[in-house]
């Protein structure tokens, strides 16, 4: 086994310029302006929903699609700070209120989804559309997020990894609201809920393996 | 040319004897946070001092958790390499003392976890497995040879006992034996020899028991 003097000797022999990390809020700015980016670029593929503009006017759309949007803003930030070592983890409270406020517009549309999905049913066809939209948005932001956070991440993999899913799961409801018509709302919720429940039970458990995987220490 | 970290090393261990634990710590993190600056720029003097600095704090960290000075070792290793990954997410704008603490803390805390785990799924070594399979080199066994020894000396007549504790036990010589007993050194030596009989005659009587 080597010395610490030995390993302080070999630590300073490799110790070349390091440029220092931007500030949290400016590295979040950039994971959202990505993020941005590719639900433009879904939306000119995919289109927007035909009733947007009916939607828009109801305040329970507007307030659950708000509500979404800042929780994946507010995660988003709370995941870089949180990743930096000496900040409170406190932090991770920054999205709660915007989460409370989506989770209950949720529930709400749950329950209108009911009694919807009693009248006209289910297509199958908009569930497997809504899945694809769903990882279209989910994949690449994941990856990036996974990317910025390599090395910040090493020391609370977990903590910083549920965040992360949850600035994820966030963005991605919100873009489905805004392609997806509500009429299969119980289906949309059911994929939401389970890509966040994926993307955070995977975080849970192989937090620490996947940040190991891009950034072996 | 003298520096600002020069300086402010330099009035380290003045501080150190003279005002109390609070200043010293604030005095070294001013130290350590310019040392880190100035290592994140390439500085490779500055780079040795700094973790030179750190490493005896992050042992007296260590030490409070680990018990065996390999696993304090190992902690203090785990972190100094930890400080070097990420020694980039540092903030010059911020206090460098926080910063090294909280990486010490979750390293020592993932080194406790480590050694909760392989505790739990191994057994550890101690003397009692170590001297199972010898033994002559059993220490509780060597004790108890004591013991039935003395008795058997006990056993001994009152002369040969005598004899025994004196020249055996606590090693006199025949001179110093003659003048605390009053007996002949001959007759020791008769004593001695017939004691030593009479014992081998006890033990291998146990012996056959046995």
């Amino acid at each position: 086994m080597i010395t610490t003097p030995g390993l302080i000797e070999s630590l300073v022999a490799g110790a070349q310029p390091v440029r220092r990390l931007r500030p949290p809020v400016a590295r979040a700015a950039l994971w959202l302006l990505f993020a941005a980016g590719i639900v433009g670029l879904l939306a000119v593929s995919h289109g927007i929903r035909p009733d947007l503009g009916v939607r828009l006017v109801q305040a329970s759309f507007v307030t659950g699609i708000a509500a979404s949007a800042l929780t994946g803003i507010l995660a988003a930030v709370a995941t870089f700070v949180v990743s930096l070592p000496d900040r409170s983890r406190l932090w991770l409270l920054l999205p709660a209120p915007a989460l409370a406020v989506w989770v209950s517009t949720i529930g709400y549309g749950c329950l209108t989804g009911w009694v919807k999905v009693g009248a006209d049913g289910i297509r199958l066809g908009e569930a497997i559309d809504c899945f694809a939209t769903l990882a279209l948005i989910s994949a690449p932001l994941s990856l990036a997020i996974l990317v910025m956070l390599r090395y910040t991440a090493l020391l609370e993999p977990t903590r910083v990894a549920v965040m992360g899913g949850l600035a994820v799961s966030a963005i991605a409801a919100t873009a489905l609201s805004l392609f997806h018509s509500l009429d299969a709302t119980i289906m949309v919720l059911m994929w939401n809920f389970g890509i966040a429940a994926l993307l955070v039970g995977l975080a849970t458990v192989f937090g620490k393996k996947m940040f190991s995987w891009v950034a072996p220490s | 040319m003298t520096s600002p970290v020069e300086d402010a090393s330099a009035t380290v261990p003045g501080m150190r004897s003279g005002a109390g634990e609070t200043a010293t710590k604030v005095v070294h993190d001013v130290d350590w946070t310019l040392l880190m600056t100035r290592a994140q720029d390439g500085d490779k003097d500055a780079y040795r001092r700094l973790l030179e600095g750190v490493t005896p704090y992050l042992r007296s960290l260590a030490a409070r958790r680990f018990q065996n000075r390999g696993d304090i070792e190992d902690a203090v290793q785990e972190i100094l390499l930890t400080v070097h990954a990420i020694r980039h997410t540092y903030d010059p704008a911020r206090p460098f003392g926080p910063w090294l603490v909280a990486i010490a803390h979750r390293r020592i805390v993932d080194g406790l976890r480590r050694q909760g785990r392989s505790r739990a799924r191994e057994v550890e070594w101690d003397e009692e497995h170590e001297t199972f399979a010898a033994p002559e080199t059993n220490l509780t066994e060597a004790a108890s040879d004591g013991r039935v020894l003395r008795e058997a000396i006990e056993r001994l007549s009152p002369g040969q006992r005598d004899a025994i504790r004196m020249l055996k036990l606590q090693e006199l010589s025949l001179k110093e034996a003659a003048a605390a007993s009053g007996m002949s050194v001959a007759a020791l030596k008769v004593a001695v020899h017939r004691g030593l009989k009479s014992l081998q005659k006890i033990f291998a009587k146990q012996g056959g028991k046995t």
